[in-house]
């Protein structure tokens, strides 16, 4: 859990522990169900070591750490405002498939348009789910947005892999199967 | 000036991509002023002949004629002949009323006793043969006509034989059939030999036909008619010059009058043609117009194009249709076979040329204007977008259909989505109607005339003139009509391609949409088919002078507008059945929503 | 392909579409065999230009294939009259377009109950089964609004509910989410699943993952000619929390 996250969802007000899962769980819906549980406390400590949150132990409860309070730091605060203006994005991850695809080709260990098959069935496989999962939200709920999301990045994936299978057929074509390629 | 050359080069590229169009608008402009050309040839046409025929003939100012007792009559006459303003006169000569039998008829005619020798006024001029002699008789020419009578042939007059000397036409009296009796001259004794108390067919009774004609020259021959008028007692027929001219004009004058007529409502119908064609063409032209628009032409500069190719084809329409009512004039201006020499083509005055010009601009111009003006206004995108003019929507129509079998729902369903061009249809229906029953009213007409004109069965040159002038009419609107009715239909069955094939692909059968599309055609046209009957009438009562034409009977009128309708189907479902046969996808695909 | 037999609610043995003539011969559908179970949702997919628009125009009759057998529920439908085809469209073939073709001058329930009309049922009748189904796309209140008022997923649910005016054997879709955006397509998708669900049989053309991802089969065309058949069966290797980047 990426630790800008927690600091922010601390940053309306102090919360139990258990309440801040609850808010995430909720913003993330079924996206969130295999979340670990004790991420969240293993990314706490970490931020409190880091000077960016405190933590209480509430009067009365025992010391565990759903039962904690936890608040923002002055630094904490400064960290959430300079993340919120950030505009950076996650990181595509297409080079590892593709050099896949060529090393495959060119040590002829395996078909690259087999691989691109497989790969094309799980992501729809994937994208099903996540259709699924889209159609039993409510609309305009947060997990559908992010389930959203899920669907149209798999669908631009999707896109690549045909674009991909398309190359390589070419390739195959052009150059027959006994002599190499570059 | 770049503009001007702008607005010809897109006008002319238009003009070149769709040339069949171009050339129908123009054949139904040219078919319209042709007619008016006609109409306006016509005008004064006989003036000129009958003033050939009078100064030919010596023509006399003022004919007198005289009834009543033998002696009394010559008295007056000469009295008169030395009445104030009169310089000359010839005369009196005898008159008689024998019955003429030649070729197969029988008729009383007017014979009028002369000298061989050339009288100074009024000798009628041979155009056959030779002068009266005593036992022949000269005929006048267009009587002549009438009983197809030449010179050297035998006839009798109340059952004497005469030979026939010579033909010959005079200005002294309208010719036949305004002038009835037939006119004949013979020698004075012949015409004393017929004398009213030696005619074996007079009835008894009956008043005494004039026995003496006196022809008179006066001073003034301008003032021939007050001249009549003050002299005129009982027992004296007067007749001044000018009036045997105009009654030799009416024959013309009602043809003209028809032609203009006809000429209106063919004017009318080609509007109506050119509208749908404009309008037809409009959604094709709605994305040239939208490109014009985006790249910087004003809404005035799409007017223009729109309206210079139209014009343009206007105006070589009325040249096409001047030269051919040029060409056709003669067919009809024959003045009559009782005045001198056919007058040749008629020489159009620069204000005809002017008008007929003016009336195929204006035809163009009003058909043109509404959707030049509309396509102007349209905004640039939905142009580009190639939306057409959206159909209209009338509820009550709709949820109406609802009822109704398949193929009337879906007729009255497109009728409905383009009221306007279902009202230019039951227009352009309603005029070929009305054409069609003056038509029919004016046979009926002649065929009373003729029971009525009795005697002997001959054809009443008027009324032959008359109908003929009536069948140039019809053919060039029924040409017209039938030209209109193939352009509406082309326009409903193209702009119904995408409703029709969409029934198609939702479960109507080919058969349901083209009967569909005939019922879009025949909702209007019924209406303006039965609307054309009374349209006729009411023409006819407002435009006639005198009587009034009888209307046809009843079973006439049901055929036009049953066959009418027929007409209208038949020509629907052909176009219908071609789009039936194209697959339903390949339209759908091309026809986006 | 296997061949499911008496079950089989659409076949098509060898069916060919071509166009034109000597080199300038387009085979557009070339030799396809197919099987549509009843209740079954078949999904065809493949590159712009390989034939599935005119695979599913000759399937729903509204083009005649240049060679090949096609049946209907048993009965052989390729060699109708257009008549017959018309009859046939009427009673057991819905069809969906991308270009959704409603008519523009009428309301939604007279573009939906047009169907039924033109399969002689009474107005009545055929207006309370459009606004039936237009509450059952979810378009109850709408059903008085002309095209030109409805959004572009309002309208293909429109012509969905057309489609289903007279209760077809088959409903074929082209292309039916090509012209929507993504919140459009997952309202035409949740109806395309309340369909399958009760037990109609779909056959969807598209390019559209999305609805590929959804069907019970799918199968990949590409020059006229069938090339791939998938069942998406079985689970994933992730789960949806790795698809949005949380970790573990």
């Amino acid at each position: 859990m990426q630790q800008e996250v927690v600091l922010a969802m601390l940053a309306k007000e102090p919360s139990h522990g258990y309440q801040l899962r609850a808010r995430l769980g909720q913003a993330l819906g079924p996206v969130g169900d295999a979340m670990n549980a004790g991420q969240i406390y293993v990314t706490l400590g970490r931020l409190e070591k880091a000077g960016l949150v405190t933590s209480e132990r509430a009067a009365g409860l025992p010391d565990r750490p759903d039962r904690k309070v936890y608040a923002l730091t002055a630094a904490g605060q400064q960290r959430v405002a300079d993340w919120l203006a950030e505009v950076s994005w996650p990181r595509p991850d297409l080079a590892e498939f593709h050099l896949k695809l060529v090393a495959a080709a060119a040590a002829r260990l395996a078909d690259p348009i087999a691989i691109v098959d497989a790969q094309r069935r799980e992501l729809l496989r994937r994208l099903r789910d996540a259709q699924r999962a889209a159609m039993a939200e409510p609309d305009r709920s947060d997990a559908a947005l992010l389930l959203e999301g899920i669907v149209l990045r798999l669908q631009a994936d999707l896109g690549w892999l045909e674009a991909c299978e398309r190359n390589w057929t070419g390739r195959r074509g052009q150059s027959g199967a006994t002599r190499g390629e570059s | 000036m770049g503009r001007i050359v702008l607005v010809c080069r897109l006008a002319a590229r238009d003009l070149r991509r769709r040339p069949a169009q171009a050339v129908l608008v123009l054949l139904v402009i040219a078919a319209a002023t042709a007619t008016l050309t006609l109409g306006l040839a016509l005008q004064g046409v006989t003036s000129q002949p009958y003033q050939r025929t009078r100064a030919a003939t010596a023509g006399p100012d003022v004919v007198v004629s005289a009834f009543g007792q033998n002696g009394g009559s010559a008295a007056r006459l000469m009295a008169l002949a030395r009445a104030p303003g009169v310089t000359g006169h010839t005369g009196p000569y005898p008159l008689a009323n024998p019955v003429l039998r030649a070729h197969g008829h029988a008729v009383a005619v007017q014979a009028e006793g002369r000298d061989p020798a050339p009288a100074p006024i009024d000798q009628p001029k041979l155009t056959q043969g030779s002068w009266v002699r005593p036992g022949e008789v000269v005929v006048e020419r267009s009587f002549a006509d009438v009983l197809g009578i030449r010179a050297g042939d035998r006839l009798t007059l109340n059952g004497r034989p005469f030979r026939v000397a010579g033909i010959a036409v005079t200005a002294a009296l309208p010719f036949y059939p305004m002038e009835s009796p037939g006119q004949i001259w013979l020698t004075r004794a012949d015409a004393r030999s017929f004398a009213p108390s030696a005619q074996s067919d007079a009835p008894p009774g009956q008043p005494q036909p004039p026995d003496f004609v006196l022809n008179l020259r006066l001073a003034d021959p301008a003032a021939a008619r007050a001249f009549a008028n003050a002299h005129s007692t009982p027992g004296l027929a007067m007749l001044a010059w000018q009036d045997t001219r105009d009654q030799d004009a009416t024959l013309v004058t009602n043809s003209r009058q028809d032609l203009l007529i006809g000429s209106w409502l063919l004017g009318l119908l080609a509007a109506a043609s050119v509208a749908v064609l404009v309008g037809g063409r409009m959604a094709d032209q709605t994305r040239r117009v939208g490109l014009l628009k985006a790249v910087g032409g004003t809404p005035g500069l799409v007017a223009a194009v729109l309206l210079a190719e139209n014009l343009f084809l206007a105006l070589i329409a009325a040249a096409a249709g001047l030269a051919a009512g040029r060409l056709a004039a003669p067919l009809l201006t024959s003045p009559g076979a009782g005045l001198v020499g056919a007058p040749g083509a008629p020489s159009l005055t620069v204000p005809a040329v002017a008008l007929v010009a003016a009336a195929a601009l204006a035809v163009a111009m009003i058909a043109t204007l509404v959707p030049a003006i509309r396509a102007a206004r349209t905004s640039t995108i939905r142009a580009l977008a190639g939306a057409a003019r959206p159909p209209r929507r009338r509820a009550a129509l709709i949820a109406a259909s609802a009822r109704l079998p398949v193929p009337l729902l879906l007729g009255l369903r497109l009728a409905a989505r383009r009221p306007r061009r279902a009202l230019l249809s039951a227009a352009s229906i309603a005029i070929t109607v009305t054409t069609i029953v003056a038509v029919l009213a004016f046979r009926q007409y002649a065929h009373n005339a003729q029971q009525g004109y009795g005697m002997s069965g001959l054809p009443n040159p008027q009324t032959t003139r008359d109908s003929q002038v009536l069948l140039v009419i019809t053919v060039a609107l029924v040409v017209l009509a039938a030209i209109n009715a193939i352009f509406i239909t082309w326009a409903t069955v193209l702009d119904a391609r995408h409703p029709s094939a969409l029934a198609r692909a939702l479960g109507a059968t080919p058969q349901q949409v083209t009967t569909g599309l005939s019922a879009t055609q025949l909702l209007p046209a019924l209406p303006g088919a039965i609307a054309g009957i009374p349209l006729a009438i009411g023409l006819d009562a407002a435009v006639s002078t005198g009587q009034a034409l009888p209307i046809p009977p009843a079973w006439q009128l049901l055929a036009v507008v049953l066959g009418t309708l027929l007409v209208v189907a038949g020509l629907t479902a052909i176009p219908a059945r071609i789009g039936a046969r194209r697959p339903v996808a390949e339209i759908l695909q091309s026809e986006l929503a | 392909m296997s061949d499911t037999g008496s079950a089989s609610m659409l076949r098509a043995r060898g069916l060919r579409k071509e166009y034109g003539r000597e080199a300038g011969l387009v085979r557009a559908v070339d030799g396809v065999d197919l099987d549509v179970a009843a209740g079954e949702t078949l999904a065809v997919m493949g590159p712009s230009g390989c034939g599935k628009s005119t695979l599913l125009h000759l399937l729903g009759g509204l083009d005649r294939p240049s060679a090949g057998e096609l049946w209907l529920d048993g009965r052989r439908v390729d060699q109708l009259t257009e008549r017959a085809l018309a009859r046939l469209r009427r009673a057991a073939i819905g069809f969906v377009f991308q270009a959704f073709h409603l008519m523009d001058e009428l309301t939604a329930a007279e573009n939906v109950e047009l169907p039924a009309l033109l399969a002689g049922c009474s107005p009545r009748a055929a207006r309370r089964r459009a606004l039936g189904l237009l509450e059952r796309t979810g378009l109850a209140d709408r059903a008085a609004f002309l095209p030109s008022a409805l959004s572009g997923g309002q309208r293909q649910r429109v012509a969905i509910a057309r489609a289903l005016a007279n209760d077809p054997l088959v409903v074929l879709a082209d292309e039916p989410t090509g012209n929507l955006d993504s919140a459009a397509t997952l309202d035409v998708l949740r109806l395309f699943d309340s369909l399958h669900a009760a037990g109609q049989t779909l056959v969807i053309v598209t390019h559209d993952p999305r609805i590929a991802a959804t069907a019970d089969r799918l199968i990949s065309m590409r020059d006229g000619a069938l090339v791939d058949q998938t069942r998406l069966t079985g689970g994933t290797t992730g789960h949806l929390g790795a698809l949005a980047g949380l970790e573990g």
